[in-house]
């Protein structure tokens, strides 16, 4: 059974359809990643999956039952555009958000302070929000997600507007509670972090699901492999060699797409054998960005 | 509806809006507000309109102008000096010219007034008032009953009448008003009651507007901050404004009854020591029916503000929407005004029993006359079902209007809004 299964939603507005019949699965124990351009429909998608806009059509199962009140409170969600009371002071928007969600106590304080701590926020507790810098208050946001240890966590966009430094730390609560056998679900743009944290991911695109599975199948699925070779030796041999399908000679490096069924162990192995002096082999598989630009057809 | 969510979400908006800084000074500054209005207006009628009047006395003969000083330098406002009386006398044939010789220092201002009492007045009780301000009816309450005396005494002297049968042909005729109930006995009635109805009126007027536009705000501070987002993935559209609209009832609620408090202990106690001619008729059975009435306007009123807030982010689209709001709250507070001077007015009587500007006027009614039972009660009616009908119309627009962003709607939209299945 799936953690979550999305389907076939719909959603229109004032006739423009933003999300178009979309459908994935999220397996339990996982990071997914629901990736697309900017206003391709992910925050649509997603605000459907936590009840907030309701779908023309479709539904959202959640292990096995149609979503309600009890996903709502098992769920952190970090909306892309960030919201919190101005005037609060940052322990009360923290502990508010926390019995929003049914949680009170001294266990949250204690987890509210540890978290705090994390972020480097403790000395600033009392203080209000509007007197924290932008990205302080970015980290305070976050804590209000997590606070009440969710099963679910739902990330739109969280690592936009946040320093080098402070994506780290997220990176890190975030594969933490994946390792503690929660289900994070994250939207974004940028391709890369996608490919560095997530094991499934849906591609959508004008509304639409274009790709959808887990990223090694994917990526599998897409390789081309491409290998840019650095050498001393002549490799002439090749060009006869049925393991390859082109060479490509770039002056520094040269580069050399495998034939598909041969593998790119087959080439190193070869490529030793002939006594051929290797400075890189740089087996360069397809990265999600050139998937996204190979099915959406054009650049960001 | 109500969960530990909503309690949540009560819980926040009465730490921020009763503790806040803003509901102390209002609930202080409201009935400051209401007795300054009072005041003013008293100090201006009492003080400020006949302050520093001169006034030629011009009677038709002697006996009248020495009659005439006597008199009034028997009155308060003459030997406090607010009045200076100047008899002189001018025979009814020369007064064209008196009047033409003094009309520049009317003009000027010198003298407020030439008051002719002509020895005709002496059989017709016709007297001329000459001024600039002919119409001061501040200074003709003062001087009529002052020369009446002076004209009756006159007419009599010399008859068989008593100094008693002259006192009583000096007097007015006095109506004191009685109030006529099914249940209790016949009461004299002073304005006390009026002046009730007064206060109730101000009262709810004010927090209404006060109240629903704080509630505005609040809901596009949300919406403007996307703090709405974060609290919808947590509750629903519907838990979220009960939770608002809860937490802010009971915060008018407190401050309601700290202004009536005063009233209460009017009531229940010998602390205070009103007037005879200001007493109330009022027992907690009306200040409880008040507050009552107040929590189910607070629910209609706030559910349409919150509606404003969401649909409207920014405040000058906010400015426009509101207005009709504002206007169903304006509207019927006139009409409870206009119960002053008759509380049986028709209109009152109909506005009493109309959705919304029942809320306003039935308190006001009720507390003047003697409202009949079924109208009373289709009242109550009417305002439960109204509040129920209008809460479910703008918990829907709040739903659709706080996360839509860009530019403000058109009414026929909103209409739309309404229309919709989710």
């Amino acid at each position: 059974m799936y953690a979550l299964e999305v389907k076939n939603l719909i959603k229109t507005f004032n006739g423009l359809t933003a999300v178009n019949d979309v459908s994935f699965t999220i397996s339990e124990n996982s990071i997914f990643g629901l990736i697309g351009r900017n206003g391709a429909g992910k925050t649509t998608t997603i605000r459907m999956m936590m009840n907030i806009y309701l779908p023309d059509s479709g539904e959202v199962i959640l292990r096995g039952t149609r979503i309600g009140q009890d996903f709502r409170n098992k769920v952190g969600y970090l909306p892309e555009e960030r919201g919190l009371y101005k005037q609060m002071k940052v322990l009360d928007t923290l502990l508010f958000f926390a019995e929003v969600k049914g949680k009170i106590g001294k266990k949250v304080l204690k987890k509210a302070d540890e978290y705090l701590e994390r972020f480097g926020l403790l000395d600033r507790k009392n203080s209000k929000v509007e007197d924290l810098s932008k990205g302080n208050q970015q980290k305070l946001q976050f804590i209000t997600t997590i606070l009440h240890d969710p099963d679910f966590l739902i990330l739109d966009e969280p690592f936009s507007g946040l320093d080098p430094v402070n994506i780290n730390i997220i990176k890190e609560i975030i594969l933490d509670l994946k390792r503690s056998g929660k289900v994070i679900i994250f939207s974004t743009h940028l391709m890369d972090f996608a490919e560095k944290l997530c094991d499934e991911i849906a591609m959508i695109d004008h509304g639409k699901i274009i790709l959808s599975g887990s990223l090694p199948e994917i990526k599998n699925r897409f390789a081309e492999d491409n290998i840019t070779l650095s050498f001393n030796g002549d490799i002439s041999f090749l060009r006869e060699s049925r393991l390859v399908e082109s060479i490509e000679d770039f002056g520094n490096t040269t580069g050399i797409k495998v034939k598909k069924e041969a593998g790119t162990q087959a080439l190193l192995k070869l490529l030793v054998e002939n006594n051929i002096n290797i400075s890189s082999f740089d087996a360069n598989q397809i990265s999600l960005h050139d998937i996204f630009i190979k099915l959406a057809g054009k650049e960001e | 509806m109500f969960n530990n969510r909503t309690a949540a979400i009560i819980k926040r908006e009465l730490k921020t809006k009763l503790l806040s800084k803003s509901f102390i000074s209002m609930t202080l500054f409201i009935p400051l507000f209401m007795i300054g209005i009072l005041g003013i207006q008293t100090y201006l009628m009492r003080y400020e309109s006949d302050a520093d009047t001169i006034l030629l006395i011009a009677a038709g003969n002697d006996l009248l102008k020495d009659r005439l000083k006597e008199e009034f330098n028997t009155q308060d406002y003459v030997k406090e000096k607010k009045y200076s009386i100047v008899p002189v006398t001018v025979a009814g044939s020369t007064f064209e010219g008196f009047l033409s010789e003094r009309k520049n220092d009317l003009l000027s201002g010198k003298i407020s007034a030439i008051v002719h009492v002509p020895d005709s007045a002496l059989i017709s009780k016709k007297v001329g008032y000459y001024s600039t301000n002919p119409n001061n009816n501040t200074v003709h309450l003062k001087i009529r009953d002052v020369i009446n005396k002076v004209l009756v005494e006159t007419y009599f002297e010399g008859t068989n009448l008593s100094a008693k049968d002259l006192e009583y042909a000096k007097s007015r005729v006095d109506i004191t008003g009685f109030k006529v109930s099914k249940e209790k006995e016949v009461k004299e009635e002073g304005p006390g009651n009026a002046i009730l109805a007064f206060v109730f009126t101000f009262l709810i007027y004010f927090a209404l507007l006060i109240i629903g536009t704080m509630m505005m705000r609040s809901v596009q501070e949300e919406k403007n901050t996307r703090v709405v987002e974060v609290l919808l993935s947590s509750v629903s559209s519907l838990e979220l404004i009960s939770g608002k609209i809860i937490g802010m009832v009971i915060t008018s609620m407190v401050q309601m009854t700290i202004w009536l408090t005063p009233i209460m202990l009017l009531i229940s106690t010998s602390w205070f020591v009103l007037p005879p001619e200001l007493l109330m008729d009022v027992d907690f059975g009306l200040v409880l029916f008040f507050l009552y009435n107040y929590a189910i306007s607070l629910v209609t009123f706030l559910g349409l503000f919150a509606m404003v807030g969401a649909i409207f982010s920014n405040d000058q689209d906010a400015q426009n929407g509101v207005w009709p709001v504002t206007m169903s709250i304006m509207i019927p507070f006139f009409i409870a005004m206009s119960m002053m001077s008759n509380p049986e007015n028709t209109i009152a009587r109909i506005s009493s029993m109309v959705p919304i500007a029942s809320l306003i006027v039935m308190p006001a009614r009720v507390t003047v006359i003697e409202v009949p039972v079924w109208e009373f009660l289709l009242a109550i009616v009417v305002n439960i079902l109204t509040a129920y009908v209008i809460f479910r119309i703008a918990a829907k627009l709040y739903r659709i209007g706080i996360l839509r962003t860009g530019k403000s709607p058109k009414w026929n939209e909103i209409v739309k809004w309404v229309k919709f299945k989710n």
